[in-house]
């Protein structure tokens, strides 16, 4: 399931959580900048790799690390089957399906494999960045990059929930499992609209008596937030000066 | 369906970003609004962002595609919480699920919340409503309220897709083809999540009609109360 797959179940004693999470979503952000408008195949496979080896550094499961690229790989394939027969003037390939001639395009194939490298380089980043940053430290950041309190807000409870709230969709999923509730399609689709049900139920529950709970221990409506540290200036300037070597490298 | 990060090029995704900012910004003002008059509001919203979170983490299979898919939630949101709130919470949903799960992405944040949070939200909210002002039953008015919520974001996600990757090449025949690519996952998943928010809200309804008044989704007299 999914949820195994969270960030925080990797969180293992590793240099990069003691990097401020702030300089780290500046720096993946201002790398995300540069694999989005680079124009060749070179800076984006040169980050994937860079990420690869970090994540592998940091001991993140190969199968975790794959995993979180299934579903942009799935589009990716779609995306380069419409590049290669719809779009482009050059001819690669042709082939005749019943009486239909189809063509496969290299201007097509080319325009298509380039989406695919921003697609792999911009994910790693993202990947990177969710398996070495706590959740806590990176919704600090985000405050820090002046995201409006009350999203901020939502985003705290919601992380704290999920966690419960699965472990009752496991219970319930496990029960209906063994009874088995998802032996056929339509049984299956009523399991699942219970299960979801269950889950909006025992939401509307919790809230009423999370609400009070927060009022009896002097919450106001308004969460506290982390404080932030002063920046660690060493940090600063290393990220500053591996950014220059990547914006270079971008330019190549 | 989450558009990836890095699909988009740099400027389309400025533009949906941009495009998603007032949708966000309304269902901030309806928070703090109704977060003042409730204060279980603001736990209420955050604990509906971890469900719709987690049924969009749910693998469903699509037997027509042969591959697992997942519900996007944001319909049965709309529904339960109106399209305002529901924009805020796919936000935060999609927020957490590109941060952590690598679905949808950062440069891609605005682009799916107005596929999902908008264009999700909205479609669920005004069919459900529709249907129940001319009195259809409330199952069938939850199921179609799913279904055209997925296709409303599915058909969103084809106009992003097809707007950001056309280049020099004109942009309807390239979003047909699109659209069409994804029909064997898009047209069944729809139905799927028909289903799914008609059993949802027919469970609600069965279990708590008293939560579906206080949500304004359904009027005292429809329950009997």
């Amino acid at each position: 399931m999914a949820m195994h797959l969270l960030s925080e179940h990797f969180r293992n004693d590793h240099g990069f959580l003691k990097i401020d999470a702030r300089v780290k979503i500046v720096f993946a952000l201002m790398l995300l900048a540069m694999v989005l408008s680079y124009k060749g195949f070179f800076f984006p496979f040169f980050v994937l790799l860079c990420a690869i080896a970090c994540c592998l550094h940091i001991k993140i499961p190969l199968r975790a690390f794959l995993l979180r690229f299934a579903e942009p790989l799935f589009i990716v394939a779609v995306l380069l089957v419409i590049k290669l027969f719809f779009t482009g003037s050059e001819v690669l390939f042709s082939f005749n399906l019943g009486s239909i001639q189809v063509a496969g395009y290299a201007d097509g194939l080319k325009e298509g494999l380039l989406i695919a490298c921003r697609i792999l380089g911009a994910v790693s980043i993202l990947t990177l960045l969710g398996f070495s940053t706590p959740f806590t430290e990176l919704i600090a950041a985000l405050a820090w990059l002046r995201f409006p309190k009350g999203f901020i807000e939502v985003l705290m409870f919601a992380y704290r929930y999920i966690f419960m709230l699965f472990e009752d969709a496991m219970v319930i999923y496990n029960s209906q499992k063994n009874r088995l509730g998802y032996a056929s399609v339509k049984q299956g689709l009523s399991s699942f609209g219970t299960l979801a049900g269950s889950l909006t139920l025992k939401a509307f529950e919790n809230s009423q008596s999370t609400a009070l709970a927060m009022t009896q221990r002097g919450y106001d409506g308004n969460m506290p937030m982390l404080k932030h540290k002063p920046f660690n200036l060493p940090e600063v300037v290393i990220s500053a000066f591996l950014i220059c070597i990547m914006g270079a490298l971008w330019r190549i | 369906m989450h558009i990836s990060e890095g699909i988009l090029p740099l400027n389309w995704a400025l533009v949906w970003s941009l495009i998603a900012i007032p949708f966000v910004a309304w269902g901030l003002y309806e928070l703090k609004k109704l977060s003042a008059e409730d204060p279980a509001f603001k736990p209420l919203v955050g604990l509906i962002t971890a469900v719709v979170f987690i049924i969009s983490c749910m693998p469903i299979p699509v037997p027509t595609a042969g591959t697992c898919s997942h519900p996007c939630g944001t319909g049965i949101a709309g529904i339960l919480v109106g399209p305002a709130i529901s924009i805020l919470i796919a936000a935060a949903a999609l927020l957490i699920q590109a941060l952590f799960l690598a679905h949808g992405g950062l440069s891609t944040w605005g682009a799916d919340i107005v596929s999902m949070g908008v264009m999700g939200s909205f479609a669920g909210f005004l069919t459900f409503k529709a249907l129940r002002t001319i009195r259809v039953n409330i199952a069938v008015s939850a199921f179609m309220a799913g279904l055209f919520a997925d296709w409303a974001t599915y058909l969103t996600t084809s106009v992003e897709l097809a707007s950001g990757l056309k280049g020099d090449s004109e942009f309807m025949p390239l979003f047909w083809k699109i659209a069409i690519a994804f029909v064997p996952t898009q047209l069944p998943l729809g139905i799927l999540e028909g289903a799914m928010t008609a059993g949802m809200v027919t469970l609600l309804y069965r279990k708590r009609p008293d939560l579906l008044v206080k949500m304004r989704v359904l009027k005292p007299e429809e329950v009997g109360i």
